[in-house]
């Protein structure tokens, strides 16, 4: 990543995933912001919860207990990820669940010109970027974005399939304007054919566990269609045999964007069921579909069950949180729930009980 | 040849040093051989489920473990050599470290059994080492807390017998018979009472006071002690979620159970803490924070977050919820003045804090103290001043569940004593509150069977082999005290003029002062 002095590599093994890590970083909280849950408790160095193995290269200890952290582990390189900040690039060895089902794909810094922009809501503009180089990802990846003049670099996940990257070169962005976003405003407002971005990517632990073998349920809302979009092209176009169901939720009818699209899929794959539903389109439209809340829908569609599937979540604050709510309810469980969690420093104040890992 | 082999990650390493430990028995069926893992109604489809994160081995263990103590009996070693005691902010301190000893390590012993015995009965391998791994964490923890301490019982009253008065004295069997309601409770009960209820709800309101009490204090041994277990602590908090998890992924039907365990056994432990809370208040000369505070922070704030999250497994607060809050203003001083007033009874001093310490906590309680506490304790002040020091000589009634005698207040009225009472067989029984009393309710017939100090006094069963109460000038409480082995006038008391007091005073003298 550009723009950050003294940055360092940080390397997660068992994963094999990397990611930049400040010089005042500590290990955990640049695991967690990665989205990479590394198990801890106390967050200062007493408990011992999140001890790691340094692999290759040298960390501060910092304020590691004596206790936590004996004599005997720290000359043989185990560190205290709460408490430990590199002094170089760094590779650890956490207690992490190896993810069958994630490829590891180094991060690219590219460059990408942008090729076309369409208006595919009255809030959200489609967005094509021609890549300087290939960049292979899994589908539900996001890539970080950032643009002359605006400082810092910004999350968008990549809302076609990798296909579709592949065949045509094209990376697909769905921008939804936030009212006072400097990015999104900008590219609302002053973007133009032609013009350069820089691009960081694959990033992000979103994408399908195929090795579970189960029906896919997809939860989506807002501007969350991008994910699943390319998840679900990506399971149709490999062939993938269980049922995948698609409830998407806008407003109304239009901010229903790609509703088309998956009509047709729908139609045209047996194992593909599309919910469409809208929560405040007015009551005299001639909306035949279902209206509600994505979660409310859902729960109507499957009767409340849903154990054995595999839930994918995508949207709001607010829509996640409902959702899981109502997944477990439903009987479905941490363990079967994802979604793309960008943790904010508001996040990080927020008194949280250890009881969820990642949701 | 050269070939790469893959190294293995912790977690395969771990799945292949565990390999086979649980196995399909086939001398005998496996309901006969784990006869507790279904009789509480708990239903598990797959074991294999259960999630061990700290994925330690028994040879990690030791290496572990065995550091750790080096380094805690060189601090308590360094501490005993040079006399670390006269460092503590004053002698009522150690009053503290009594209640401590008294009724807070034998817990570590009851609690080394208790997951000995659960490992036994649990199926899967995952729980089962689990609970060996806590099982030794305990027993380590009540001989290094023996340890810690047993300098202070070198040089001070009040912790010479503190086993024999586990198994006696009155208030000693508030937290004793809570341990054993667990430890008579199935395999899963357990793990919601201890490791889920006390060791993850309720542990930061035991541990954090004492601790950091000890910190402030100057106690030195006891700081080591606690950051010793608290490398220890994570691995128990742990268990205590993963197991409420578990139980309420692995079927619908153990929802209700799990909730009527967690209303129980968030109100026991709730109600054995009040001992804490007045120890925060009451017993450090140097304070930390206040009861109320505490209860705030730990169990306030991160109750909801949890109780927040669990009720997305259809899980509530608990039932008592409401009124442990309400209680906040005012369990810690009802419990100071009891012990105030039976302080013959009680192997430890009381005493009227001072002027600056009772200001403390009229501003740590505006809403309560100076309306319902403070005048009461200056009261007991002038009567002690003017030689009127009072100790009841009558015996308290006790809860029959909590155990604690009947002085709480009615929630939302501190003025009014909080009675409850229910008929069971012919007998009356009697409650602090409406929660001890559906605990009663709910499981009569193991209750009926406490074993209430008063009750016993009164039976006669608290005299020493041989006493005869019918002897002319007989004094049943003397011959109470006697049979406890409480050293009248020196362990019991008021501090005001204690042996504790003069002894350090000296003590300490002679440390600062130059003799010529």
């Amino acid at each position: 990543m550009w723009g950050i002095c003294m940055s360092f590599e940080l390397t997660i093994e068992p994963l094999g995933y990397s990611c930049a890590i400040e010089e005042d970083q500590t290990l955990l909280d640049a695991a967690l912001r990665n989205g990479i849950y590394i198990p801890h408790a106390c967050g200062h160095g007493l408990c011992g919860t999140c001890k790691v193995k340094v692999v290759e290269g040298d960390v501060d200890f910092g304020e590691a207990s004596p206790f936590a952290l004996m004599d005997f582990e720290r000359e043989e390189g185990v560190a205290l990820a709460c408490c430990a900040k590199p002094l170089s690039d760094v590779v650890i060895e956490a207690e992490i669940d190896e993810d069958p089902d994630a490829r590891a794909i180094p991060l690219r810094d590219l460059t990408a010109s942008i090729e076309r922009i369409e208006d595919l809501t009255p809030t959200i503009k489609g967005v094509w970027l021609r890549l300087s180089e290939p960049l292979p990802f899994q589908a539900g990846q996001y890539v970080q974005i950032g643009v002359p003049g605006i400082e810092g670099t910004r999350a968008f996940s990549i809302a076609n399939a990798p296909q579709e990257v592949e065949a045509t070169g094209l990376l697909e962005l769905n921008i939804r304007l936030v009212p006072g976003g400097a990015m999104t405003t900008w590219f609302h407002e002053n973007a133009k054919v032609g013009d350069t971005l820089k691009l960081t990517g694959p990033h992000g632990r979103f994408f399908v566990r195929r090795s579970a073998n189960k029906p896919v349920l997809f939860l989506a809302g807002g501007s969350g269609l991008s994910s699943p979009r390319s998840m679900i092209h990506d399971l149709l176009a490999t062939g993938w045999p269980h049922p995948i169901t698609l409830v998407y939720g806008q407003r109304n009818r239009a901010e229903l964007y790609y509703d088309e699209e998956f009509r047709t899929l729908a139609q045209t794959h047996v194992q593909f069921s599309y919910v469409p539903c809208l929560s405040d389109e007015p009551e005299t439209s001639n909306w035949q579909g279902e209206r509600g809340l994505v979660h409310e829908v859902a729960k109507k569609v499957f009767n409340g069950q849903f154990s054995g599937m595999q839930a994918y979540l995508c949207g709001p604050p607010l829509m996640i949180d409902a959702c899981i709510t109502t997944l477990m309810q439903g009987r479905l469980f941490e363990a079967d729930i994802f979604f793309e969690k960008f943790i904010s420093a508001a996040d990080a104040q927020q008194v949280r009980s250890p009881l969820f890992r990642k949701i | 040849m050269d070939t790469q082999v893959k190294k293995l990650g912790l977690k395969e390493r771990y799945a292949a040093m565990t390999r086979g430990l649980g196995w399909e028995t086939t001398y005998q069926p496996m309901e006969k051989v784990y006869p507790y893992a279904t009789y509480e109604g708990i239903k598990i489809h797959d074991w294999d489920k259960w999630v061990d994160p700290f994925r330690m081995t028994m040879d990690a263990y030791w290496k572990y473990q065995g550091e750790k103590e080096k380094k805690l009996y060189a601090v308590i070693d360094a501490f005993q050599q040079n006399n670390g005691f006269l460092g503590i902010t004053d002698a009522r301190y150690v009053n503290a470290v009594k209640l401590f000893i008294q009724g807070v390590s034998p817990l570590e012993y009851y609690a080394h059994r208790g997951f000995a015995q659960v490992g036994r009965h649990f199926v899967g391998e995952g729980l089962r080492v689990a609970c060996q791994m806590q099982s030794l964490d305990e027993i380590r923890h009540y001989q290094t807390q023996t340890h810690a301490i047993s300098t202070y019982n070198k040089y001070f009253n009040g912790m010479h017998h503190s086993l024999h008065w586990f198994d006696r004295v009155w208030y000693l069997s508030v937290p004793k018979s809570f341990f054993e309601d667990a430890l008579t409770a199935g395999p899963f009960e357990y793990l919601t009472s201890i490791s889920f209820s006390f060791e993850y709800v309720l542990t930061n309101l035991l541990f954090v006071p004492f601790m950091s009490g000890a910190a402030y204090n100057g106690d030195l041994a006891t700081v080591t002690f606690g950051f010793s277990a608290q490398s220890d602590e994570s691995r128990h908090m742990t268990l205590g979620i993963e197991a409420i998890k578990f139980m309420l992924e692995q079927d619908p039907d153990n929802v209700p159970i799990v909730q009527r365990w967690i209303d129980k056994w968030f109100w026991r432990g709730y109600r054995v803490l009040t001992l804490v809370g007045m120890m925060m208040d009451y017993m450090l000369p140097k304070r930390v924070m206040s009861w109320r505070e505490a209860w705030e922070i730990y169990g306030e704030q991160n109750g909801r977050a949890l109780f927040r999250d669990l009720a997305r497994y259809g899980i509530r607060e608990p039932k008592g919820w409401l009124d442990a809050i309400d209680g906040k203003d005012h369990i810690s001083h009802q419990a100071w003045n009891t012990f105030y007033n039976y302080n013959a009874a009680a192997p430890f001093h009381t005493w009227v804090p001072t002027d600056e310490e009772l200001d403390w906590l009229s501003a740590k309680y505006p809403n309560s103290f100076d309306q319902y506490y403070r005048p009461r304790l200056e009261f007991y002040r002038e009567q002690h001043r003017a030689g009127n020091r009072f100790y009841n000589k009558t015996l308290p009634m006790l809860c029959t569940v909590c155990q604690i005698p009947m002085l709480f207040t009615e929630p939302g009225d501190p003025t009014t004593i909080c009675y409850r009472e229910t008929d069971y067989q012919g007998d009356k029984y009697h409650f602090c509150s409406d929660h001890c009393k559906e605990i009663f309710e709910n499981e009569p017939e193991k209750y009926v069977q406490s074993w209430l100090p008063v009750h016993q006094i009164y039976q006669g069963n608290c005299f020493k082999p041989g006493v005869d109460p019918t002897q002319p000038g007989f004094d049943p409480l003397m011959a109470v005290f006697d049979y406890y082995d409480l050293d009248f006038g020196r362990d019991n008391l008021d501090f005001e003029g204690s042996e504790d007091q003069k002894h350090f005073a000296a003590w300490r003298g002679q440390a600062l002062q130059n003799t010529v």
